[in-house]
């Protein structure tokens, strides 16, 4: 693969500002000596600002939505006990959700969080 | 720690503040991206829901090995993936259409870039999406997507040909 097709390959995300410091001197260098690599930032400079503008202007979600999740989720809650510190700690949360009383119990090592107890099915992993 | 790091860590432990911050924070973007994959605005609106539904009920899983944002992307993407495999089923079954015409489209018609967008595959409009509206690395789409780094970067590559063609 020649240079030209490999730094244009990044060139997106040298526009949005994400590649590694390494990869974004390359690029830049590259940049400084080719036209047609330029004139391909150009481009995809514009492109970032139109699809930026097309989707911010898409109709965004109904207002009621957000309370549609909130009665899902948080519902109203029963009781809560959190104690204990970083390095070690419990918690301890109850709550009335749609007819449901979801209850789980964590133990907290390290900032880490490990469920000891929960009557909620739904999960989802990393 | 991020701020979306932070407030996930206290939605794990059934804070509803913390979600009412995540939400407001993620919801909206949610939605956007569930609409490069689904092009239909009732769908994606759906499927945020689900997704912010989800991150509650699953925030205590979330181990940090990744962004917030990849992660909650990551649902995202899984659920509508989901929601169009129900679709393709209940077509061929002969159920009732769950797709239905979309109101926006009319209007998204007047806009030339969405609809030269709309013209993309959704496994290349998403790539577009990631990258410039919520600024992602090739590397975070990688993992969002489940692909190599290559494939994204060959996927960004033909979506800009194509749009180029589009908008010539």
């Amino acid at each position: 693969m020649n240079t030209c097709t490999t730094i244009r390959e990044l060139i997106p995300w040298y526009v949005n500002g994400t590649l590694s410091v390494d990869e974004a001197r390359h690029v830049a260098a590259h940049l400084s000596q080719c036209e047609a690599c330029r004139e391909e930032l150009i481009q995809n400079m514009q492109l970032s600002i139109e699809v930026r503008r097309a989707f911010s202007e898409l109709e965004g979600m109904r207002s009621e939505s957000k309370k549609d999740v909130l009665k899902r989720t948080t519902g109203q809650q029963l009781a809560h006990l959190d104690v204990g510190s970083f390095v070690l700690g419990f918690s301890f949360g109850a709550s009335y959700q749609k007819g449901r009383i979801p209850i789980r119990g964590d133990l907290k090592l390290l900032g880490r969080r490990i469920r000891l107890i929960s009557n909620d099915r739904e999960d989802y992993n990393e | 720690m991020s701020q979306a790091g932070e407030l996930l860590a206290k939605v794990a432990n059934q804070d509803s503040t913390a979600f009412q911050q995540l939400y407001d924070l993620f919801a909206d973007r949610v939605y956007r991206y569930a609409f490069t994959i689904l092009h239909n605005k009732h769908l994606a609106e759906e499927i945020a829901q689900e997704t912010m539904v989800a991150v509650w009920n699953g925030a205590s899983r979330f181990a940090g090995r990744s962004k917030p944002s990849t992660w909650i992307f990551g649902i995202a993407r899984n659920q509508a993936l989901t929601l169009l495999r129900k679709e393709k089923k209940a077509e061929t079954t002969g159920s009732p259409e769950l797709v239905q015409a979309d109101p926006s489209k009319h209007i998204i018609q007047h806009e030339r870039v969405m609809t030269a967008l709309g013209e993309l595959s959704a496994d290349h409009r998403e790539v577009v999406y990631l990258t410039f509206y919520e600024g992602l690395s090739y590397g975070e789409i990688s993992g969002i997507l489940g692909i190599p780094s290559g494939t994204v970067k060959s996927r960004m590559f033909h979506a800009k040909r194509k749009l180029a063609e589009v908008l010539a």
